[in-house]
C-alpha cells in the first residue's frame, strides 16, 4: 500500500509539472497582458515597454517559466503584477473562506442526499422519492445566483432572519454563531445544487446494487431487508458514489464564482474570475497547482476509500488493483 | 497632455449578475438606525443640479463610522501609480492635494489643501509659484515641504516610474525649491490647463527618496498600510484583500478644519448588485454607482437618497480612418456626408430617455454640457431624422442593394463592426439601438463584445478596429483634448486611436491651450466645437452618470453635498460631513 501511494504521488509531481508548462503556455497565450489592464490606454508605448520590463515581461516565456518554477520550488508563489502582492497573502486566506463555505455545503447535502437517496431507492415511485426527484430537478434547473437573490429578498431583506451578504458582521469577526448565520443562505444554494446530483447518484447506484443476484440470494435465503440494505448493498452502491465524491473534492477549493458574487462571499471563485480578467499570471498558476494538487488527492482518497468499503479491492504490491 | 483621461474600463462597470430580482421593495430594512433625523427624508426626486437632497443638517457631530463601498479592490494608493478609480477613492480620504476643486470646479487653495494660496502665473504664463501652507504634517509627524513637491513632479515626470502621471508633467521644463514651503514650476511652453495638474496629491520624498523609480511600482508605499505615510484626514489603518480597507481619523491632522468621522470603512463588494442589495439592507452607507436599472427600486425604498446628476463622462461611437481596416483597403467612413448621416441616424435622445433614463444630456463636441467651453449652439445638432440621413447617405454616393437594401458604393457594402467591452450592459443596449438605427437607414451594423484586457491591446491601442462605442472619463474640468483628437497622437503613441486628421483643429487645440486668457480659449473652442460637430470624427453620443446612494445615517449641508459633476466628486467635503447612529 505505502509503495501503491509513493508511487502514485510520483506519477501527480510529474503530471502536475506537465500541467504547469501547459497551463502558462496557455495563459500567455491569451491575447492582452498585465500592462494593457494596468494601464491607462494611449500611454506612450515607451511606458508601456518600460512597465514591462519593470514587471520582468519582456523575457522570452521560456525564461519566465524557468523563473517561476525556480520559485515555486522555493515555495516562493510570486507577486501580482499590478501591485507587487505576494500570491500567497491573497491565495490561503481564500482557500480558508472557500473551504468553510464550500465544506459546510457539501457536508450539507452529503448528509441529506445519501441517506435520503438509499432510502428512495427501497421505495421507489413513493411520495418521499416524488419529492426528491422534484427538488433534484430544481436543483439541476434553477440558477444558483437567482436562487441566491431570491432568497436575499424574502429572508434577509423582508424578515430580517439573516444577514444579507459577506462572511462576518463588522466587529463580529471571531463569532463563530455569526459566522454561522453568514453561511445559512449560501449553503442553502449551493447544497440544493450539489444534493440535486448526489441523492441521484446514490439511489441509482442503489437500485443497481439492489437489482443483483446476489442480492436476490440473500433476500431467497431470508435475510431481513434492512440487513440486505444496509449489510450487502450499501458497500457497494457506495463505490461509484465514492469515485464521484473523489473527482468532486477540487471544488472545495476551486468555489462557486457566482454563490460567491451574490453573497460577497471573498472566495476563491471570484478571485480567480478577477485575477484571469486581470492577466496576473502568477495568481492563476497558482490556482492551476492548488486545483491540480487536490484532484490527485481526490483519486487518492477514493483509491484509498475503495479498500476500506469494498473488500474485492486490494492494492497489491504491483501497485494495480487486484480484484 | 497634461489632461489624465482614462477609458471608462470596462472592468469598473461590468457587472457579473446581468439580473437583479427588484420586485420585492419593502420598508423593512431593520439594521438601520431610526432615531435619526434623516429618516424621515423623502427619496430624492430628479436631477435638478442645485437641489441635491442633503440628509437632514442638524449640528454635526464627531465620531462614528461611514461605510462606504465599491464593486473593485484597490491597486496601489501612491499617488504616483493611481490608475484605478478605486485606488483613487481611498486617497482621496488619506492624502491632501495641492489643490483642491470648488462644486464649480474652479482650482482653490482650500482649508484641506496643501497650498497656502493660488499659484502666482508669471506674466509670460511659463512659471508656476507654488506656496506651501507651513503647517502641513505626514502621518509620520515630518513637515510637508517644498522638496516633497519636487520629487513628486520630477518622478512622475521620468519615464522609468511608469507612472500615469507622467503626461499631465511632460510640459514641466523643471522644478526647483526655492525654500521650504515655495516650489517653483517652468513650463517649456504656454499651457492653460496645466493648472488643473496642480490638484494633485503628492509624495513624502523623505520616505521614498531611495527608492528607483523603476523599482517604484513594487515598492510597499501604496500597497502596505504600516510603509504609507499619509498627509490628509484619515489615515489608513487596514486593508483587508478584497474585502475592506480601514480608515481612522488621524489625530495629529493639521487642517483647522477636522474630520467629524471618526472612521471610514471602504467595502469592497463583488458587483453593483450586490452592493445595492447592501444598502438597502444598510450594510454600506454611500455607494457611488447605482446602474441605471435599477435606481427605481432604490427609491421605492424610501431610506436611501439618491443623488441623480450626469457626471463627467460622455459615450461616443468612434469611426476609423485608416482604410486598412476595412476589406479591399476601402474605408467606410471617408464621406463627412456619411458621417453626418449617421448622426442624424441615431436616436440619440432615445438612448438617454430609454436606456440612462433620462439621465444624460447630448452632446456634439467634447464639452461637457454647462461647462465654460461649451459651444452651445456653435456645434452643430444632429435630430434624428432618417429621412436627411438617407438623403446624405445617397448625395454622397451610396446605393441601395436591390436585394436587401444594405448601401453600396463603388462595389463595397456599408458594413461595419461595432466593438465595446463584454460586459458593459449599458453599451450592450446602446450597441443594439445603434445596429437597429442604421439598418433603417440601409447600414448593416454588426456589434461585437470583447473582452477588456484584449480589446485594448488588439483593437484600441494599435487602432485597429473599423468602429467603437466608448466613453471617456474627464477627470479635469479643463477642455483640452489634443490627446485625442490631434493627429500628433496616432497610434500606438497616443490617444487618436481612429487615425482622425484634421489640421484646422490640430491647430485650434494648440492655440487653446497656448493661452492662458479664459475668454480667448472660450473663442477658441467655440470654433472647435464648430468644427469637429461638422466633421465628427465621433458621434458624440451623451454625458452620462452614476446614481450616487445614501443611507439614513449620513448627513451633510446643503454646501458639503457630493458633486456627481466633479472626478471623485462622489466625496465632495467628505471632511464636513457626519454620521449618526
Amino acid at each position: 500500500m505505502t509503495e501503491y501511494l509513493i508511487r502514485r504521488v510520483l506519477q501527480s509531481v510529474l503530471v502536475i509539472f506537465l500541467i504547469t508548462i501547459l497551463t502558462f503556455l496557455l495563459i500567455h497565450a491569451a491575447p492582452g497582458g498585465p500592462t494593457q489592464v494596468m494601464l491607462a490606454p494611449g500611454l506612450t508605448p515607451e511606458i508601456f515597454e518600460q512597465q514591462a520590463k519593470n514587471l520582468g515581461l519582456d523575457q522570452p516565456i521560456h525564461i519566465q517559466y524557468f523563473h517561476w518554477i525556480g520559485d515555486l520550488l522555493q515555495g516562493d508563489l510570486g507577486y501580482t503584477f499590478k501591485n507587487h502582492i505576494a500570491i500567497s497573502d491573497l491565495l490561503w486566506p481564500r482557500i480558508g473562506n472557500t473551504i468553510i463555505l464550500m465544506g459546510a455545503a457539501w457536508l450539507v447535502s452529503l448528509l441529506i442526499a445519501i441517506p435520503w437517496g438509499i432510502y428512495n431507492s427501497t421505495k421507489v415511485y413513493g411520495l418521499s422519492d416524488q419529492t426528491a426527484s422534484f427538488i433534484s430537478y430544481l436543483g439541476f434547473a434553477m440558477p444558483t445566483f437567482w436562487f441566491g437573490i431570491l432568497l436575499q429578498q424574502w429572508l434577509s431583506l423582508k424578515l430580517d432572519w439573516f444577514p444579507l451578504s459577506d462572511m462576518h458582521t463588522r466587529g463580529k469577526e471571531d463569532s463563530i454563531a455569526d459566522l454561522f448565520m453568514h453561511l445559512v443562505l449560501p449553503v442553502t444554494v449551493l447544497a440544493l445544487g450539489f444534493l440535486a446530483s448526489y441523492m441521484k447518484y446514490a439511489r441509482a447506484s442503489m437500485l443497481e446494487v439492489l437489482d443483483q443476484d446476489y442480492i436476490r440470494t440473500a433476500r431467497a435465503k431470508g435475510v431481513k431487508e434492512r440487513k440486505v440494505v444496509f449489510r450487502h448493498a450499501l458497500r457497494n452502491a457506495l463505490i461509484p458514489i465514492i469515485t464521484i465524491l473523489g473527482l468532486d473534492l477540487p471544488i472545495l477549493v476551486g468555489g462557486a464564482a457566482l454563490t460567491e458574487n451574490v453573497f460577497n462571499w471573498p472566495g476563491m471563485g471570484r478571485w480567480f474570475v478577477e485575477m484571469a480578467t486581470a492577466r496576473e499570471y502568477s495568481a492563476l498558476m497558482a490556482v492551476t497547482i492548488v486545483t491540480a494538487v487536490m484532484v490527485v488527492i481526490g483519486n487518492l482518497l477514493a483509491d484509498i476509500l475503495y479498500v476500506v468499503v469494498d473488500p474485492r479491492v486490494k492494492l497489491g504490491k504491483q501497485g494495480g488493483k487486484a480484484a | 497632455m497634461a489632461k489624465k483621461r482614462k477609458w471608462w474600463s470596462g472592468l469598473l462597470v461590468l457587472s457579473l449578475v446581468g439580473v437583479l430580482f427588484t420586485g420585492c421593495s419593502t420598508n423593512n430594512t431593520a439594521g438601520s438606525s431610526t432615531n435619526a433625523p434623516a429618516a424621515t427624508t423623502a427619496p430624492a426626486e430628479s436631477a435638478t443640479p442645485d437641489a441635491t437632497e442633503a440628509p437632514a443638517a442638524d449640528a454635526p457631530v464627531d465620531g462614528g463610522t461611514l461605510v462606504t463601498s465599491t464593486f473593485s479592490d484597490i491597486v496601489n494608493i501612491n499617488p504616483l501609480m493611481i490608475n484605478d478609480t478605486s485606488s483613487g477613492d481611498v486617497a482621496q480620504f488619506v492624502f491632501a492635494k495641492l489643490y483642491n476643486l470648488d462644486r464649480e470646479g474652479n482650482v482653490q487653495a482650500e482649508d484641506w489643501s496643501l497650498a497656502a494660496a493660488l499659484p502666482e502665473i508669471s506674466e509670460d504664463g511659463l512659471t508656476y509659484t507654488v506656496k506651501l501652507k507651513d503647517t502641513a504634517k505626514w502621518s509620520d509627524g515630518q513637515p510637508v515641504i517644498a522638496d516633497d513637491v519636487v520629487y513628486t513632479i520630477e518622478t512622475a515626470k521620468n519615464p522609468e516610474t511608469g507612472s500615469p502621471l507622467t503626461s499631465a508633467f511632460d510640459k514641466v521644463k523643471s522644478v526647483e525649491k526655492v525654500d521650504d514651503h515655495t516650489v517653483k514650476i517652468t513650463m517649456s511652453q504656454v499651457y492653460a490647463p496645466f493648472l488643473y495638474a496642480l490638484v494633485q496629491e503628492i509624495v513624502p520624498a523623505h520616505v521614498l527618496k531611495d527608492v528607483k523609480p523603476a523599482e517604484m511600482q513594487k515598492n510597499a508605499y501604496g500597497t502596505d498600510p504600516a510603509k504609507t505615510v499619509t498627509n490628509g484626514p484619515w489615515k489608513w489603518t487596514a486593508w483587508k484583500q478584497g474585502e475592506s480597507h480601514t480608515l481612522d481619523a488621524d489625530p495629529n491632522y493639521w487642517g483647522t478644519v477636522k474630520p467629524h468621522i471618526a472612521q471610514v470603512i471602504y467595502k469592497i463588494y463583488a458587483d453593483q448588485n450586490t452592493e445595492v442589495q447592501a444598502i438597502m439592507k444598510g450594510d454600506t452607507d454611500h455607494i457611488s454607482a447605482i446602474p441605471v436599472t435599477q435606481v427605481e427600486a432604490v427609491k421605492a425604498d424610501g431610506k436611501i437618497d439618491i443623488i441623480q446628476k450626469p457626471g463627467a463622462q460622455y459615450e461616443y461611437v468612434n469611426f476609423n480612418f485608416d482604410g486598412k481596416n476595412f476589406p479591399d483597403g476601402y474605408g467606410l467612413f471617408q464621406g463627412q456626408k456619411t458621417r453626418q448621416a449617421i448622426a442624424h441616424a441615431l436616436n440619440r435622445q432615445g438612448m438617454v430617455d430609454n436606456i440612462l433614463k433620462g439621465v444624460g444630456a447630448l452632446m456634439n463636441a467634447p464639452f461637457l454640457p454647462d461647462t465654460w467651453a461649451d459651444p452651445g449652439d456653435a456645434a452643430v445638432n444632429y435630430d434624428y431624422n432618417a429621412e436627411t440621413a438617407k438623403k446624405l447617405l445617397a448625395e454622397d454616393g451610396w446605393v441601395a442593394d436591390a436585394k436587401d437594401g444594405i448601401l453600396v458604393k463603388d462595389g463595397h457594402r456599408f458594413s461595419f463592426e461595432l466593438q465595446y467591452n463584454a460586459g458593459n450592459s449599458r453599451r450592450e443596449q446602446v450597441a443594439a439601438v445603434i445596429q437597429q438605427n442604421l439598418k433603417d437607414v440601409g447600414i448593416e451594423v454588426k456589434p461585437k463584445a470583447i473582452d477588456f484586457a484584449a480589446w485594448i491591446d488588439q483593437n484600441v491601442t494599435p487602432g485597429k478596429y473599423q468602429a467603437l462605442l466608448l466613453a471617456w472619463s474627464l477627470n479635469t474640468p479643463d477642455p483640452d483634448a489634443e490627446s485625442i483628437f490631434s493627429s500628433k497622437y496616432f497610434p500606438p503613441a497616443g490617444q487618436n486611436s481612429g487615425w482622425y486628421k484634421n489640421e484646422k483643429l490640430d491647430k485650434l487645440w494648440v492655440d487653446g491651450y497656448s493661452t492662458v486668457d479664459q475668454a480667448k480659449r472660450k473663442e477658441i473652442y467655440k470654433e472647435v466645437g464648430k468644427e469637429i460637430s461638422t466633421d465628427l470624427p465621433y458621434v458624440f453620443l451623451y454625458q452620462y452618470g452614476q446614481a450616487i446612494g445614501t443611507g439614513p445615517r449620513v448627513h451633510w449641508a446643503e454646501e458639503d453635498a457630493p458633486e456627481p459633476s466633479l472626478g471623485y466628486g462622489q466625496f465632495f467635503h467628505a471632511i464636513k460631513w457626519w454620521v449618526t447612529e
